[in-house]
């Protein structure tokens, strides 16, 4: 199976970085969105922010991992995520804010993952 | 005459600080209700009635707006800028009171308490008539004294005035990173009180005064009392993938190797490290 790598335009599906942290969210490029596909191998739901490692297969079918930082466990359990939410396996797309360094890092959205399948993960997050 | 009386005078001067004491103490019949859980209404910039960034206009001299700008350039390299909390120190007062996460507030006797869910971040608000201490060693939440409120002479308090002193730095007053002036005089007035119209919203009227402003800043911050809370952690060093070598921002992967952060930027200085021969 091939897992996709894609630049997208797109960054007005984005919610504001503003509400994912404590920090700023500013180091993540907002404005060149990247669209990944991958197998998560490990889901940390750690302060001060949660973290997905995510094997993800390019075009040419080399696998790199990527290192993605998220909201806090505080804000994902209030939206109706836990720890078990995602496990090592499991298939998920997500538009993600890139570091602007181009490695392999960025940061990542509740609004904007969802299994590969399409089903959405978790119970959605509220406004905060 | 009465007031040429002076055990007369000294019985009613201590009668009269008896009833402001009394009148200090915690009463549930005159304290109001400020139970459960408080969330955040809006966003996490400062003021939230305006954009993140440069549009929350911060009324900053000449000097501190140059800081805050060239924070925000950093931040659109890739750095943090002025925002320290990303090395998981504080915020401290006043950034404490946009509650990123939600707080909750214990009415005491002689204290009132805000515990703050970010960074775990705890306030004690003095209200027991004390005045100020000639010295406070400061700390990012600084020392707070406050007092009760009966304006509108019902018998309740409804308003809780806080004035907070002796911080230290470094802070700002959100994560864009508009600074507060680095000799740390800042003072921080509030006003927490319910909506008259809503008792399940809580108002903080906020007035920082601070040397890196041109004039005292106020802003609202509303917050909304969740009848179903859940309660959480955040400790802030627990997973924390960024961090400061030298005056560079890195970040760091799962495996624990660090990552740039920006466009071209070098490793760190390895000067103390025996090189491997080449």
């Amino acid at each position: 199976m091939k897992w996709r790598l894609t630049l997208a335009a797109c960054g007005s599906l984005f919610a504001s970085g503003a509400a994912l942290a404590h920090h700023s969210f500013a180091m993540f490029d907002q404005d060149n969105p990247v669209l990944l596909e991958g197998v998560v191998q490990e889901f940390k739901f750690t302060n001060p922010h949660t973290f997905i490692v995510l094997s993800v297969k390019d075009e040419k079918g080399s696998v790199q991992t990527w290192n993605l930082e998220g909201t806090s466990p505080s804000n994902l359990v209030r939206g109706g995520w836990s720890s078990k939410t995602l496990k090592t396996g499991d298939e998920i797309k997500l538009k993600i804010w890139p570091l602007r360094s181009g490695a392999p890092g960025g940061g990542w959205n509740v609004d904007q993952i969802n299994f590969r399948d399409g089903k959405p993960i978790g119970g959605g997050s509220r406004e905060y | 005459m009465l007031t040429r009386s002076p055990f007369i005078l000294f019985v009613l001067a201590g009668l009269l600080g008896a009833a402001v004491a009394s009148a200090q103490m915690y009463d549930a019949k005159r304290h109001p209700d400020w139970s459960g859980q408080w969330q955040r209404i809006g966003g996490v910039q400062w003021d939230p009635s305006k954009p993140l960034g440069r549009g929350n206009q911060p009324p900053l001299t000449p000097e501190y707006q140059a800081v805050f700008e060239a924070g925000l350039a950093d931040q659109a390299a890739g750095g943090h800028g002025n925002d320290t909390n990303y090395l998981c120190l504080p915020g401290g007062m006043p950034r404490a009171m946009t509650v990123v996460y939600p707080m909750e507030i214990i009415i005491t006797p002689a204290t009132t308490y805000i515990a703050i869910e970010t960074a775990s971040m705890f306030r004690r608000i003095y209200t027991d008539g004390r005045k100020w201490p000639d010295f406070v060693e400061p700390t990012y939440l600084g020392y707070s004294i406050g007092k009760w409120e009966d304006a509108d002479a019902n018998g309740r308090f409804q308003t809780l005035t806080v004035e907070t002193r002796y911080m230290k730095g470094p802070r700002t007053f959100d994560q864009s990173g508009i600074p507060l002036h680095k000799d740390n005089q800042t003072i921080v007035k509030e006003r927490i009180y319910l909506d008259k119209s809503n008792p399940e919203m809580l108002i903080d009227e906020i007035t920082t005064i601070d040397n890196a402003l041109t004039r005292p800043w106020t802003v609202t911050k509303k917050f909304r009392r969740e009848k179903n809370p859940i309660w959480f952690e955040h400790v802030c060093a627990e997973g924390n993938h960024h961090v400061l070598i030298g005056k560079e921002n890195y970040y760091v992967s799962d495996d624990g190797f660090l990552m740039p952060a920006r466009k071209g930027q070098p490793p760190p200085d390895l000067k103390y490290f025996k090189q491997p021969a080449k």
